[in-house]
This record gives structure tokens, sequence and C-alpha cells, in this order.
């Protein structure tokens, strides 16, 4: 759904580290690379922000379709 | 066992900490370790009351999440819950803390991050500001009050102050220069790059990284091998990583005084089943 908030594995903190990977690896940077810029070291917490799909993002966006329709309708 | 306790740092910054100690055994740093994850007390949020929510997460999977968010944690400032002088389920100002969050989305989605919690206390904060708790759309409202307290690794992996704690043997490595040809293939194999090739000699590169594995003894085509992987009595490699709410030589002193605590308590019960029996 959402980045969780540590490594399911080993507690590490990894959610503030998402949106940063997120961004650079969209920017065509190397995602192993991009991990080992932010410290993280073992493959537990790797697995943990290179397999992540943001869902929510996704479910989100029924609402923001919702929202335009409720503004284009004049009553 | 000597009596003698030799410790020397190897590495330590604001997170991590490694440290090479000799003259301990396998029990008493396996104890060590044990205290460290499950012993030694931190903050974390474990109940939260609603006021309101319209987001598209339960009430349950927004608790969860808050309660993984690791918070700098005060020691001598706060008492566990259960050693509280309150005697209260609800707790006191000295076994509780209580924090905000009241978020709303007025025009567009966007993500709530750790930072908008508010804390009744200013050093009881999250260690980081950039914790996505939930993505809100236009006109989703999330209001609640959280409760943190100290608690301990061994009821909640939430309550761990660190998010890696071990220890290893010290590792020994003999290379026989009269049976060694140098052919390179242990220099090959190791995954950790301990050893180096120079000229027709083998050399230790970096003796700390050898995980004892064995694969440049098993590759040795001499017979026996020319190289001998074992590790040195009672010294151990000691690491930490902190999840930052704790310094890491706060832990280690930490885990030190409860685990003597606890043994000072063996032997206390220990004397009083003897003084029954006589
Ligand atoms: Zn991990
Ligand atoms: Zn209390």
């Amino acid at each position: 759904m959402i980045i969780p908030v540590r490594c399911f594995t080993c507690g590490k903190l990894i959610g503030d580290k998402w949106e940063e990977f997120a961004n650079r690896v969209k920017a065509g940077e190397k995602a192993g690379d991009v991990l080992d810029n932010l410290g993280i070291k073992r493959y537990c917490c790797r697995r943990m922000l290179l397999s992540h799909v943001e869902i929510i993002d996704e479910i989100l966006r029924f609402y923001e379709e919702a929202e335009k329709r409720k503004e284009a309708r004049p009553y | 066992m000597s009596k003698l306790v030799e410790i020397e740092v190897l590495e330590k910054d604001d997170k991590n900490m490694r440290l090479l100690i000799r003259g301990v055994d396998v029990p008493y740093m396996n104890a060590l370790r044990r205290t460290v994850i499950a012993e030694v007390p931190c903050m974390a949020i474990d109940e939260i009351v609603v006021i309101e929510n319209s987001s598209t997460f339960q009430d349950e999977v927004i608790a969860h999440r808050l309660g993984l968010i690791p918070l700098k944690t005060d020691l001598e400032g706060y008492n566990l819950p259960e050693e509280c002088p309150c005697k209260s389920e609800f707790g006191c100002n000295l076994c509780r803390v209580t924090l905000a969050l009241d978020v709303e989305s007025k025009e567009k989605t966007r993500t709530v991050y750790s930072g908008e919690l508010e804390s009744e206390n200013p050093s009881i904060i999250p260690v980081s500001d950039t914790i996505p708790i939930i993505k809100l759309a236009k006109e989703q409202k999330l209001k609640l009050e959280a409760y943190a307290r100290l608690g301990k690794g061994k009821n909640h992996a939430k309550w761990q102050p660190v998010s890696m704690c071990t220890h290893k043997y010290f590792p020994k490595i003999e290379i026989s220069c009269k049976k060694c040809d140098g052919c390179g293939k242990c220099v090959e194999i190791c995954p950790r790059k301990v050893l180096a090739k120079t000229g027709n000699r083998i050399e230790i590169r970096d003796l700390m990284a050898c995980t004892l594995c064995q694969d440049c003894v098993e590759t040795c085509p001499q017979n026996p091998p020319a190289v001998k992987i074992t590790w040195e009595e009672n010294a151990f490699i000691f690491a930490l990583e902190s999840t930052c709410v704790l310094s890491p030589e706060k832990i280690m002193t930490e885990a030190i005084k409860i685990l003597d605590g606890q043994l000072k308590d063996l032997e206390r019960q220990i004397k009083v089943k003897k003084s029954e029996k006589d």
C-alpha cells in the first residue's frame, strides 16, 4: 500500500528514504548505487525499497477523479 | 576465562558501533547481545485514540504505522509503566508521553509526515521528520491522539533500540609459506576479498572482513591445504546498529547495567533457596 516504516526483517527505519530513492531511480540513476548512497547495506532492507509499489497512489486517483467530476458539474 | 576484559573500539559514529572484545566467553557475549535486543527499554507509541479518520486506511493500520516510528528516548526522565509509582493503567506524566496529530488535505492529495506529530515533550519526537504516515486525498481528515510509553524488545519489536546486534569470532588466518605455490585460487574465491596476492605470495588484506566460511581452504589445491582458517579464543567482534532512539554507547552501558542487575537478582534467589534448605 504505502512504504512500510521499518524493514520487515531487521527493523531498520526505511520509510523516510523511499521518496528520495523513488525520485532518483526515476531520474535514471541505478537503484543499487542509490541504495549504497542512502546507507542501506543489508539485503533485507534493500529489498524493502527495491520491490515496493506505492499502490496508495493508484487508490487515491479514484478520489482525485471524483473530485474533478464534481468540479466540472455546474450545480 | 581471564579476569581482564579488553575492549577496543573499531568503529563508531552516531548510529553504528563495532567493538573488539577480548577476555570474555561465548555465553557472556550472547547474553549481552540478547540483553541489548530484548531488555534495553525505549519509547514507542503504544495506544492511540482516533477522533476522526476519513482516510483510505483503517484505524488499525495507522496505529501499527505510528507504533513503528522510532522516538528519541529519555531513559532518565521516564519510568517503565510496570515500575511507575502511579500504578495506573492509563499512566501519568512520568510514564507516558502524549502526541497529537491533526491533519487535513485542503486542496490536493498530500503526504502526512512524522514531523507533523506534535509531542507534549519536545525531546520525545520521531527520529526522522520525513517518515510518511499516510497519504490524504482532498477533504480527507485524520485526527488522533497517541500515547507513547517505554517498553522492552521482548514484548514488541517496536521497542527494540537496535536494528542489528551481532557478535562473531575474531578470525585467525595462517598461510604456510612452504606449502603455498601462489596459485591465487583462494584470492579469487573469497567473497569478502580478505586475501590479496602480491608477487608469488598470498597476504591478508582485510582480516576483520573474514566470515570464517572456509571457501579458501576447500579450494586450495595443496594437500593438506596451505591456508588455515581458525578463530582466536575468547575474542569477539561485537557490532551494533542503533535505530537512533538512543546512542550506541548508551545502549551498551544500559545493557551491561541491566545484565548485571539480573545476575545479582539470580544470585540472591539462589542464596534464598540455599537458606531454605538448611
Ligand atoms: Zn533490514
Ligand atoms: Zn506513571
